[in-house]
C-alpha cells in the first residue's frame, strides 16, 4: 500500500488554507479546514498556528518525524463565495472519507478542486461592477436620497469598482487603496455636481463610502477574540481602523483639495 | 414616522437590494443570496422599529444586530454556511458610514466640538456592533458546547 508524503498533504492544506484566509475567512476557520484536510489523508496528528499575515502548519506521520511548513499571506480581500464552497467541498470530504487505496486519485482531484475555486467566477465582471453600483446607489436611497441622486451614486459605484479592480492588481496596502478609492469617489461627486443640478452631496458620498467600509474586518475580529484568537482579532481590529482611517483621510483630502480649488 | 408603513418597507427594500448588490460582488452565489440580501434588510427594518419605540440609536443598533446574529446562527448552518459569511452581509448597512462623513466634513470646516461629538457617536455605534456580534458567537459557543456535553 502507497502511503502518501506528508509534504503533499502539507502542501495541500496550505493551498486550502491560503484561499480562505486571503477571502477573509475567520482565523477558527482555517485551522479547522486545515486540520480535516491533514485528517483525511491519514495524518491525524496535526498543528497550526493560523495568524492574518501567515499560516504555519506542522504535521506529525506515524515514525514522529515531524514535517513543517510557513506561508506568508500578503493580500486579503473580500471573497465570501470561495469560503463557502472551500468548507463545503472539505466538510463533504470528511462526511466519505477517501480509503487508503485510493488515496493519490483523491489527492489530485482534490488540488483540481482547490485550483477550480481559486480561479472560479460565478458571476461576470459586468454583473459585478453593476452590483457595485447598486450597493451604492441603495445606500443612498436608504439614508434618504433622491432618485437623481440614486442614480449619480450608481454611476459613482461602477466606476469606483471597476477601478477598485485595477487598484487592487498593484498590491498597494490596504490604507493606500481605500484612501485612493475614497478620493476617487469625492472627486467624482464633485465632478458631477458641477453639471447636474439640485443634487445633495453628502448622501451620494455617503453612499460610495459605504462600499468601502471595513465591515469584514470588525465582523471578524470579533469573532477572532470571542473564539480565543486573540492575536488575530487585535490584528483584525487594527485592520479595520486602519481602514477606516484610510477612508477619512482619502476623503477629506480630496475635500480639502477641491476646496481650495473653488469648487 | 409611524412604524410598519410604506416608508419602512421602502427602506427594507433599499436595505435588501444594497445587501443583495453586496452579496454578488463578493462571489456568493445559489439561493443563499436571497437569505444574507434579506438579513441586511431585516437588520435596518429592526434598527427603524426599534428606533421609533426607544429613541435610542445605540439600543437600536444593539437589538437589530443581536436579532440578526441570532438569525444567522440559526440559518447559516442548514444553507451550509459558514454564520461568519451571514453576520457580515447583515451588518454592512448598520455600519455608520454617515457618522463617519459628518465628523470629517466637521473636522475640516475647523468645528472641532462638534466633530469630536460626531466621533465619539461613530466610535460608540461600531463599539455596539462589535459588542453584540461578541455576545451572540460567544453564547452560540456555550450552547453548542452544552449540546455536545448531553
Amino acid at each position: 500500500m502507497q502511503k502518501i508524503k506528508p509534504q503533499q498533504v502539507i502542501d495541500l492544506a496550505i493551498e486550502a488554507g491560503r484561499i480562505i484566509l486571503q477571502s477573509g475567512g475567520t482565523t477558527n476557520r482555517v485551522e479547522l479546514m486545515m486540520r480535516k484536510v491533514c485528517n483525511c489523508f491519514g495524518y491525524p496528528k496535526t498543528e497550526s498556528y493560523v495568524t492574518p499575515t501567515g499560516i504555519f502548519i506542522s504535521v506529525k506521520d506515524e515514525y514522529g518525524s515531524i514535517f513543517t511548513s510557513i506561508k506568508r499571506i500578503d493580500n486579503r480581500r473580500i471573497g465570501l463565495g470561495k469560503i463557502t464552497s472551500i468548507s463545503r467541498m472539505v466538510n463533504c470530504m470528511q462526511l466519505k472519507p477517501p480509503s487508503e487505496q485510493d488515496y493519490n486519485e483523491q489527492l489530485i482531484d482534490f488540488e483540481e478542486e482547490l485550483k477550480k475555486i481559486d480561479t472560479e467566477n460565478p458571476w461576470p465582471s459586468w454583473l459585478k461592477d453593476l452590483c457595485g453600483g447598486g450597493t451604492s446607489g441603495f445606500f443612498c436611497l436608504l439614508f434618504g436620497g433622491s432618485w437623481a441622486e440614486f442614480a449619480v451614486a450608481f454611476t459613482i459605484g461602477v466606476i469606483v469598482t471597476f477601478g477598485l479592480k485595477y487598484l487592487e492588481k498593484l498590491a498597494f496596502n490596504n490604507f493606500l487603496l481605500n484612501a485612493i478609492a475614497a478620493a476617487l469617489i469625492v472627486l467624482l461627486a464633485k465632478t458631477i455636481d458641477i453639471f447636474v443640478p439640485y443634487i445633495r452631496l453628502d448622501n451620494i458620498i455617503i453612499g460610495g463610502i459605504m462600499l468601502l467600509v471595513p465591515g469584514l474586518s470588525i465582523t471578524n475580529a470579533m469573532r477572532d477574540t470571542m473564539s480565543g484568537d486573540l492575536v488575530a482579532g487585535t490584528a483584525r481590529a487594527v485592520e479595520a481602523f486602519f481602514i477606516t482611517v484610510g477612508i477619512v483621510a482619502g476623503s477629506a483630502s480630496m475635500l480639502k483639495i477641491l476646496s481650495l480649488w473653488g469648487y | 414616522m409611524k412604524p410598519f408603513d410604506g416608508l419602512t418597507l421602502m427602506q427594507f427594500l433599499w436595505a435588501f437590494l444594497a445587501i443583495l448588490g453586496f452579496s454578488i460582488r463578493s462571489n456568493l452565489k445559489g439561493i443563499k443570496i436571497l437569505f444574507t440580501a434579506l438579513s441586511g434588510g431585516l437588520c435596518w427594518f429592526f434598527y427603524l422599529i426599534v428606533l421609533y419605540y426607544s429613541k435610542s440609536v445605540l439600543f437600536s443598533v444593539f437589538i437589530a444586530i443581536i436579532v440578526v446574529c441570532i438569525y444567522s446562527e440559526i440559518l447559516a448552518p442548514r444553507l451550509k454556511t459558514p454564520v461568519s459569511v451571514f453576520v457580515t452581509c447583515a451588518i454592512i448597512p448598520l455600519v455608520p458610514g454617515r457618522g463617519l462623513f459628518n465628523s470629517m466634513q466637521l473636522y475640516i470646516a475647523g468645528d472641532n466640538l462638534n466633530a469630536s461629538k460626531t466621533i465619539l457617536q461613530t466610535l460608540l455605534i461600531a463599539g455596539t456592533i462589535s459588542i453584540a456580534i461578541a455576545i451572540v458567537s460567544s453564547v452560540t459557543n456555550l450552547i453548542n458546547k452544552l449540546m455536545n456535553r448531553f
